[in-house]
């Protein structure tokens, strides 16, 4: 069965990823060998030339405007993406890949503490007790109210408002702490929204199977439900968490976090250059697309198993 | 199918020869302006520099929004007040242009040295001059010679115990793209990492709730936020000056420097940049000099 599930896998890659000319599933065109072969064969033809000729017209767009040199300077300067990597004190530089290790760091602990609230607010959610409506009522609320707010003001409404009220404990932690606070708050609404879609997606009939094997209502949710959603929610939770990965620049406006888009900003507003912009980005790049190719693996594990106890596909 | 992939082909093709042919119009623009700068670098007249202006008839100003005291008055440009809208309309003067000819425009400080045609003939916006940024856009000579200051809360150590050694021990705050962040680094050289807010209103509420011990910025400009607008700090003192000046920002070989330039050595000799930073910037002589 595995076999079959992951030819499946293979064959929905060739048709999207190694073979840009081909037809499309489910086209009139390609059916039969003969002229799937043939029309194979033309088709990656035309895509090579229309590719060369594609990515051609935008390296001249880039070599030949009037403004390229200035952009060239401006943006990809390798002298002062070099400077901006590394940092120089001396000329008030700061250093991105330093600053990248904030982001990281910002990330890895925020993301635990998110998959454990939110997945309490999503349990409370779906408790249906009448004696807990109240945190029930809370746990709609506190969704709705923090997926609503942009999450730069949540950042600014506790970075710039816990100070200001001077209460022993929580007044006086580091920007560090109220940024990862802010990012928790946020992104533990959405999630718990993820999480709860998951646990719709388990059909009923688990449900009342495990509470006549005798299961009380918490253990069926326990041992039957939350397995089954978690499983089925993790490709969409990764997503959430590449969008966390990018967030985590927005906690530098409280001041004395300098991740790496900070450290960026300062180097540009120093030097007059974006070009530290540039390797701010591509370092981005290099956290959020070995996450991305990771889900897309995940996701297409998750397809081929379904199909693969699915019985004839085709 | 095969026909609309090649006829795709052919749209990119052709998409991408209208750009290349449309590219020469503007680069022969450049270079007929670039001709045209050599003839008339003598002759600064109102007429004369008609064809270096972003727009004709109208000498167009920018600045950032909020504009900050003392430089602008209650962040309107256009009034007159405060001491960069003063050199902006008096600059405008000396180049023939009226009052009403000068157009102000909101320009954030960081798109002002983005690459690209600008959308203004010159930003009055407390832009320090550096070699570094000198290398991107162009700078007028000097409008003002700034300096560092220190503030801090009246009840904050620092007011009494500012020695080198006491000044690298503290908390420090500044706004992002300012010339007082590289100070305090380069400079004060703190213990502390400082921080970086995105505004000088973020840095001085940071400075209120004691999450910053001090805040640098350039004189007139602390000497404001001290007086008139936190009222329980104090400016420490300021810091000997280390050649750093103020410029107008214009595009890089833009002609119109030259004639500007002109017109602030004019206003130099005859005393009227003198008379506005007594009028504007009055308040703020005699401040004691603290070594870093």
């Amino acid at each position: 069965m595995p076999v079959r599930g992951s030819r499946e896998g293979a064959d929905l890659d060739e048709q999207t990823l190694l073979a840009p000319g081909a037809p499309p599933p489910g086209s009139f065109e390609g059916n039969g060998r003969g002229s799937h072969l043939l029309g194979g064969q033309r088709a990656a033809a035309v895509s090579t030339v229309s590719t060369v000729v594609f990515i051609g017209a935008v390296i001249a767009l880039f070599v030949f405007a009037p403004g390229a040199a200035a952009v060239r300077h401006t943006f990809f300067n390798p002298q002062q993406m070099k400077e901006a990597f590394l940092g120089d004190p001396s000329k008030g530089l700061y250093s991105v890949g330093k600053g990248l290790i904030l982001n990281i760091e910002m990330f890895l602990i925020a993301e635990v503490l998110i998959l454990f609230f939110a997945l309490v607010i999503a349990v409370l959610r779906q408790l249906r007790n009448p004696v807990l409506f109240p945190f029930r009522m809370l746990a709609v609320l506190y969704t709705d109210v923090f997926r609503g707010v942009p999450l730069i003001i949540v950042i600014y409404g506790i970075g710039f408002g816990a100070p200001a009220l001077y209460i022993r404990g929580i007044s006086t932690q580091s920007d560090f702490v109220y940024g990862i606070a802010a990012l928790v708050l946020s992104y533990s609404a959405y999630v718990a929204e993820v999480y709860r879609a998951g646990i719709n997606s388990v059909h009923q009939s688990q449900v009342a199977a495990a509470r006549s094997l005798g299961l009380s209502q918490w253990k069926s949710l326990r041992f039957v439900v939350l397995p089954q959603a978690v499983r089925t929610v993790i490709p969409p939770l990764l997503n959430d968490f590449i969008s966390l990965q990018k967030d985590t620049a927005l906690v530098s406006t409280l001041g004395a976090v300098i991740e790496a888009n900070r450290a960026a900003q300062i180097d540009s507003s120093t030097l007059f250059v974006y070009s530290s912009y540039t390797v701010a980005a591509l370092l981005f790049l290099c956290l959020t697309i070995p996450l991305a190719r990771f889900t897309d693996r995940l996701i297409a594990r998750d397809v081929s198993r379904r199909l693969a106890g699915s019985g004839t596909v085709r | 199918m095969r026909k609309t992939i090649i006829l795709a082909v052919f749209a990119v093709i052709g998409l991408g020869l209208t750009v290349l042919g449309s590219t020469p119009a503007p680069a022969s623009t450049t270079k007929a302006t670039v001709a045209a700068l050599a003839t008339k670098a003598s002759s600064c007249s109102y007429k004369a520099i008609q064809p270096d202006l972003f727009k004709v008839g109208v000498l167009t100003v920018a600045t950032d929004s909020p504009a900050y005291e003392p430089w602008f008055d209650n962040n309107t440009p256009s009034n007159g007040k405060g001491y960069e809208s003063a050199v902006a309309y008096a600059v405008a003067k000396q180049l023939g242009f009226s009052k009403s000819q000068v157009k102000w425009t909101v320009e954030p400080f960081d798109a002002s040295f983005a690459p690209g045609p600008k959308r203004f003939d010159f930003d009055i916006n407390e832009i320090s001059y550096t070699r570094d940024r000198a290398t991107v856009v162009a700078f007028s000579v000097s409008y003002y010679d700034v300096q560092q200051a220190l503030i801090a809360l009246k009840s904050s150590r620092i007011v009494k115990h500012h020695t080198p050694a006491d000044l690298r021990t503290y908390v420090y705050g500044d706004q992002i793209g300012s010339t007082s962040l590289a100070f305090i680094n380069t400079e004060l050289r703190p213990i502390h990492q400082p921080s970086v807010f995105n505004t000088l209103n973020d840095a001085k509420s940071a400075l209120q709730d004691g999450r910053i011990q001090a805040l640098v910025a350039d004189t007139p400009t602390a000497q404001y936020i001290s007086s008139s607008e936190i009222p329980n700090s104090v400016m420490v003192g300021q810091f000997p000056s280390t050649g750093e000046h103020y410029g107008l920002l214009f595009a890089k070989n833009d002609p119109l420097v030259a004639c500007v330039n002109k017109a602030i050595d004019t206003l130099r000799a005859n005393g009227t940049l003198a008379k506005f930073q007594k009028e504007y910037l009055g308040i703020y002589t005699s401040v004691p000099t603290i070594k870093p």
